[in-house]
């Protein structure tokens, strides 16, 4: 199927409902950056359908979704939600630089039901399983990760930013595409032998993750998984965690 | 207003509460107590308490907004929207937020700073809550506060009209008040309140609802 034609017709109902559904929160026009050179129409059914089929490299904004990788405990109700998380994730072109596609999730969090079905998601794969610890990454793992540790009965750890921990921290400094970073913990905020997964929004390397896997391995804290909303799988940040293992809701391919 | 003086006088949660904030010292300068409540958060039991007091008090206040001010609001925010079946709305730092945002300058102690949040992320009319961690002199929160915002009727009205207009024109979102969202900050809450918040009960016009004092050393 030629990756310009017309998506399906079921492909385009679900691109106009979820349009439709944000229409009622917000103004098309404020919605989206100005620079996209469709016309308004068809760039909805662009940036809001997750269906269509065909990748191409010239049209990396048309992207297959697989729902729930890796989840072993797939049941029936898992995949309706899953769409409809997915469905309001935003892609937003060029930020923050030229030629990356922003996951925004911030218009998940605008639909009660989506965000309250993505903490059930990973409440339910955790709860009962002996996690002691989630451990968010700043910023938007600090959205995700207390509710799932409320839930669950875990405490949340913050991984924060170089200098916005008082007191004792201990540092990781991992590699980004241009320079390197620098993640840090409290000395004191984990014991050793205490089970811990890591939650933020999104993977695409995987170097923030494994900057968070090695600062708790280094308290002694072992990490049983890193979960999170999106996975970018052409960056191949799964690969990166090695046998560590990692738990996504949206698959980006 | 103090939890104390409106309702939970005496209520054990407020002491265990204030028992898990850690006072560091000379952070991030010398002569600031800073207010850590990342041992809050580390404990589950007082976490799951101070978030039940803000559901409880806000749960059938109708409100379907809750913004929450970065990092330390974030990590607070959410769970109460979730709690009373709200929005959750990031206010950030500049340059954080993709799209179409709107920004509002407020005063630090030295210099200034920026808090942006997304174009049309509420409807004019909307009923909101802005939650942080701590409150000290009330600048974050009037920024957010403004950002929110409350338009004047006649202006709400053309602004509805105006909105209508809006949708091919996007680019004229420039002008002071056409930019206000107009929701109705409804109360702003945090966990920490500095005492000398005591004598003033509304902020920008906006009740403000705080648990405990900062805790001494």
């Amino acid at each position: 199927m030629n990756a310009l034609s017309q998506p399906s017709p079921l492909k385009i109902k679900e691109a106009k409902i979820a349009s439709s559904r944000r229409s009622s929160v917000f103004t098309k026009s404020c919605f989206f950056t100005p620079n996209t050179a469709a016309a308004p129409s068809r760039s909805d059914l662009l940036i809001y359908s997750r269906f269509t089929a065909g990748a191409s490299a010239t049209a990396p904004e048309r992207r297959r979704m697989s729902g729930a990788a890796m989840a072993t405990s797939n049941v029936d109700g898992t995949d309706d939600r899953i769409s409809r998380i997915a469905s309001t994730i935003r892609v937003i072109p060029d930020f923050p630089k030229p030629g990356i596609l922003f996951q925004d999730i911030t218009t998940l969090l605008l639909d009660p039901k989506a965000f309250k079905d993505t903490i059930d998601l990973f409440v339910e794969r955790y709860k009962d399983k002996n996690i002691n610890v989630i451990a968010g990454i700043e910023a938007r793992g600090f959205i995700f990760g207390p509710p799932i540790a409320l839930a669950i009965g875990a405490k949340f750890v913050p991984m924060r930013k170089p200098k916005k921990l008082p007191g004792e921290v201990i540092s990781e400094e991992y590699s980004l595409e241009y320079g390197t970073d620098v993640m840090e913990m409290h000395v004191g905020a984990v014991q050793p032998g205490e089970n811990a997964v890591i939650v933020d929004d999104l993977v695409a390397t995987g170097g923030t993750l494994n900057a968070a896997i090695r600062l708790l391995g280094r308290l002694g804290v072992t990490v049983v998984e890193c979960a999170c909303v999106i996975e970018l799988k052409e960056l191949k940040g799964r690969e990166k965690l090695g046998d560590n293992p990692l738990f996504v809701l949206v698959s980006e391919t | 207003m103090f939890a104390a003086e409106n309702g939970l006088k005496g209520d054990p949660r407020l002491k265990a509460i204030s028992d898990a904030i850690t006072v560091v010292p000379h952070f991030p300068k010398p002569g600031i107590m800073f207010q850590d409540i990342t041992t809050l958060v580390s404990n589950h039991k007082v976490f799951k308490h101070t978030v039940e007091i803000f559901v409880d008090r806000y749960r059938d206040m109708d409100i379907s907004v809750v913004a929450g001010v970065e990092a330390r609001g974030f990590m607070f925010a959410p769970s109460i929207a979730l709690g009373i079946g709200a929005k959750f709305i990031p206010l950030r730092k500049p340059g954080k937020l993709p799209g179409e945002v709107i920004s509002e300058a407020y005063e630090l102690e030295y210099g200034k700073d920026r808090l942006e949040m997304h174009v049309g992320a509420v409807k004019p009319g909307e009923r909101a809550l802005v939650i942080d961690d701590l409150v000290a002199t009330g600048g974050t929160l009037s920024a957010a506060i403004r950002l929110l915002g409350e338009l004047p009727n006649l202006c709400l009205r053309l602004h509805i009209v105006y909105d209508l207009l809006l949708q091919t024109y996007c680019g004229y979102c420039d002008s002071g008040w056409l930019e206000r969202n107009g929701a109705e900050v409804v109360e702003c809450a945090c966990v920490i309140g500095l005492p000398e918040l005591k004598e003033r009960r509304l902020l920008n016009g906006k009740p403000l609802y705080v648990l405990v004092e900062p805790r001494e050393l």
